[in-house]
């Protein structure tokens, strides 16, 4: 999986590209929390070109949003494509993610 | 009615998850299921697979995971055979996600993603081997 990373004013967004499993959500899990570590309080996660994930890959974002929670912070997931959106509503993550449909509503939402 | 039986061999490392989803899309192509079908059978061996290299074996040693899947008329069978240490997953506690974020739980997502997605999840323990059959009758849309 490819990941990209980029700063829009104090957003820190991350663009992925592949496969977000248990053989690649470490390493997306290391850039998140960095960017924590960092100082970053609002963060994206854009999944346009993400074509899966499993509960590994879930894992990152729920740890991800609490950590940001505590940080009084904000995390936006946008532009999911259908079968991955139905696994976060299929583990009832839909009901307290903020999921959008394009980047311009999630940039705007902060 | 027509069976069709595939069957193939992963080793127990985690970059093996990438032969996985490509003998689930080549099978699912051949039994000509859709590709949401394909993701969820994906996505089930893939929950399954990682639980048993993560927990499975107290060693260092190369295992065999050993999957077969078989389409019987509108039946989807997929076995997945193992041989670490016991380990029934179908009698996992399904966790409660509907909850404040803080004290939202993060175990056992894996298995409750299998048993939203399949009909019917049956675990047996045979000759030091866990054998678990996934079973899930393709709808039309399928």
């Amino acid at each position: 999986m490819e990941i990209i990373e980029e700063k829009q004013d104090t957003i820190s967004v991350f663009r992925l590209n592949g496969r977000l499993d248990s053989s690649t959500s470490q390493g997306f899990e290391e850039r998140v929390f960095g960017a924590i570590l960092d100082g970053s309080k609002n963060m994206v996660i854009d999944f346009k070109d993400i074509d899966y994930i499993s509960s590994a890959g879930l894992r990152v974002i729920l740890k991800a949003t609490k950590a940001l929670h505590r940080e009084k912070g904000q995390i936006m997931l946008c532009s999911m494509q259908d079968y991955v959106k139905e696994v976060f509503e299929i583990a009832g993550f839909d009901t307290f993610l903020p999921i959008v449909g394009s980047m311009d509503e999630a940039l705007k939402s902060f | 009615m027509v069976k069709k039986f595939y069957s193939f061999e992963l080793k127990n490392d985690l970059s093996e998850l990438e032969r996985l989803c490509l003998n689930c899309e080549e099978i699912g192509r051949s039994i000509g299921v859709s590709d949401k079908s394909i993701f969820e059978m994906n996505l089930a061996l893939d929950e399954l697979f990682t639980n048993i290299i993560s927990y499975g074996f107290n060693d260092s040693q190369e295992h065999i995971i050993k999957i077969s899947i078989t389409i019987e008329g509108d039946q989807l069978q997929m076995r997945i055979e193992d041989d670490g240490v016991p380990f029934n997953p179908s009698e996992s506690k399904t966790p409660d996600f509907q909850c404040d974020i803080e004290k939202c739980k993060i175990g056992g997502l894996g298995i409750h993603l299998i048993n939203k997605m399949m009909d019917e999840v049956q675990y047996q323990r045979v000759a030091d081997k866990n054998i678990l059959i996934l079973r899930r009758k393709l709808r039309r849309e399928d």
